[in-house]
């Protein structure tokens, strides 16, 4: 790589200040099918365990009656004087029988992900939040911001104030997206109501900090808005639902620290033990350069002439059409042909063969004459 | 990041993308699509020089990518024509045809030019409706009543 494009750091106000070099991190490939399968499997670690009672279903004394009494030889309830006795129980399909293969608390609820894909899954969803196309495809309104990766001073970490953490946003023009997020706060469907999540929205930007000298407690009460140190960068907000391309607000510090954090592509990671960053199995990705690639024109065929089909125009019967048979089948032509020539000889023929009228035999005549 | 490689990434699920009917069309609601359908080629997120014809205020607004903005500029990276409004549909599609005739996405060019002049005919304000002539016996009234 000849020179590292920058990136602009922004000051408090949002104009443009100095300029850092892009780390490595954000154009690491991308690998969609790595953040969906680590996400899935990661997302699965919050869970809490739950099951039904050990002994549901198993409250009651019942045996089988065996047979001879014609009825199933499901275990019944003894007893009597209770609508209870002589019913069926235990099984799952009994009314008030156990489930079938009742849930138990010790199922595996944890997935172990290779903490090298942990990492790719990471890296990639990182460096699809520095293409702006893939930010505003995954929702958020960023249309009026300058620049994506979006990196602001270090200022912004000394910040205690919530009021200046929406100056910051609105200086930036990022504010939107906090006002996005306000505006879809729903009720929840279902039981989650009674559960601690009664409302649902949609995700904000993602704050990226070096230092907390107060920028958490300055942006955390703003809806949407997560706020997250360098050293934990975390798939399930760099990439929420498996989704690429969150909208990440980096100060300044924190950019400069990716390098350290996740290497470059020829340096290991100071931070992560003989880490480094993924290569790109393909280094040039754009199909149309690769089209028109020396090494694959020179390869290729050169292009024919231009066949312009007209639509719509009439079908022929090629069996009524003589120029349509022959352009299906080219060998018709000569079939026809020699069907021609043999006619014509065995005419030829024929015509020769026909009797000349030949004068009457001596003898016939002297026989005819003599009577 | 090459554009073919952000269409993959975007292509199967974006917050643009319109299923609605099953086995019908997939439409795309983004800014820059010009037909609205989700497809490489109209794609206003993908590809790194769009043309967008919106409806505004002022008239149709034109919208293209500056073809030197760097590829991590979004707000600046924006070059906007106006249409105003009343031009005229010749006019309203020279414009358009303008953009395309520099060279810069001439594969757009009906598009382009589709979607300004349905814009143009929106905005159009209706003629009013011909005074309704009675029929009947209303109008046998209004012809027998002395004027």
């Amino acid at each position: 790589m000849a020179s590292r494009p920058t990136v602009n750091v922004r000051t408090v106000s949002g104009e443009a200040s100095s300029s850092l070099p892009l780390p490595a991190v954000l154009t690491a490939p991308i690998r969609l099918d790595v953040v969906q399968q680590v996400h899935k499997s990661i997302a699965k670690n919050k869970r809490q365990a739950y099951s039904v009672s050990e002994k549901a279903g198993h409250q009651t004394s019942a045996e089988s009656w065996g047979t001879g009494r014609a009825v199933a030889r499901i275990p019944r309830v003894g007893g009597g004087g209770t609508h209870r006795s002589g019913q069926a129980a235990f099984g799952n399909m009994c009314r008030g029988g156990r489930m079938f293969a009742p849930t138990k608390t010790w199922r595996k609820w944890h997935v172990k992900v290779n903490q090298n894909q942990r990492r790719f899954a990471v890296v990639s969803a990182l460096a699809a939040s520095a293409l702006p196309s893939l930010v505003l495809a995954r929702g958020h309104r960023i249309e009026q911001i300058q620049e994506v990766p979006l990196v602001v001073a270090d200022e912004v970490e000394s910040f205690t104030k919530t009021k200046q953490a929406v100056a910051l946003l609105q200086a930036l023009k990022a504010h939107a997206d906090v006002v996005k997020v306000s505006n879809s706060r729903k009720l929840r469907a279902g039981k989650g109501k009674l559960r601690n999540r009664r409302h649902r929205q949609r995700r904000g930007p993602l704050v990226v900090y070096n230092e907390d000298n107060g920028v958490v407690k300055a942006f955390r009460n703003l809806p949407g808005v997560e706020i997250v140190n360098v050293r934990r960068l975390n798939l399930l907000q760099l990439a929420p639902g498996g989704h690429l391309g969150r909208f990440v607000i980096w100060t300044q510090s924190a950019f400069a620290l990716l390098d350290d954090i996740f290497g470059t592509f020829d340096k290991q990671s100071v931070l992560k033990k003989d880490y480094i960053l993924p290569t790109a199995k393909i280094s040039n990705p754009d199909v149309t350069r690769l089209i028109n690639s020396d090494e694959i024109q020179s390869v290729v065929r050169p292009a024919g002439q231009k066949v312009q089909k007209r639509p719509w125009t009439q079908k022929k019967n090629p069996l009524v059409n003589k120029a349509i048979l022959f352009r299906l089948n080219p060998y018709a032509k000569t079939l026809r042909r020699q069907e021609l020539v043999k006619q014509e000889r065995a005419k030829a023929k024929k015509a020769k063969k026909a009797k000349t009228p030949q004068s009457a035999g001596k003898v016939f005549l002297e026989t005819l004459l003599s009577a | 990041m090459s554009s073919d490689l952000q269409w993959l990434l975007l292509r199967k699920n974006n917050s643009f993308i319109v299923k609605r009917v099953v086995e019908g069309p997939v439409f795309s609601k983004e800014p820059g699509n010009l037909r609205n359908l989700n497809s490489y080629k109209y794609s206003g997120l993908a590809n790194p020089k769009t043309i967008d014809v919106s409806a505004s205020e002022s008239g149709v607004t034109i919208t293209t990518r500056k073809a030197k903005a760097s590829p991590n500029a979004v707000a600046g990276a924006s070059a906007k024509t106006v249409i105003r409004p009343r031009s005229g549909g010749r006019r309203a599609l020279g414009v358009a045809a303008s953009v395309v005739k520099k060279g810069y996405r001439p594969d757009l060019r009906a598009a382009a030019l589709a979607r300004v002049s349905a814009l143009i005919a929106a905005q159009k304000e209706p003629k009013p409706s011909p005074p309704k002539k009675l029929r009947g016996k209303k109008a046998l009234a209004i012809e027998a009543a002395p004027v």
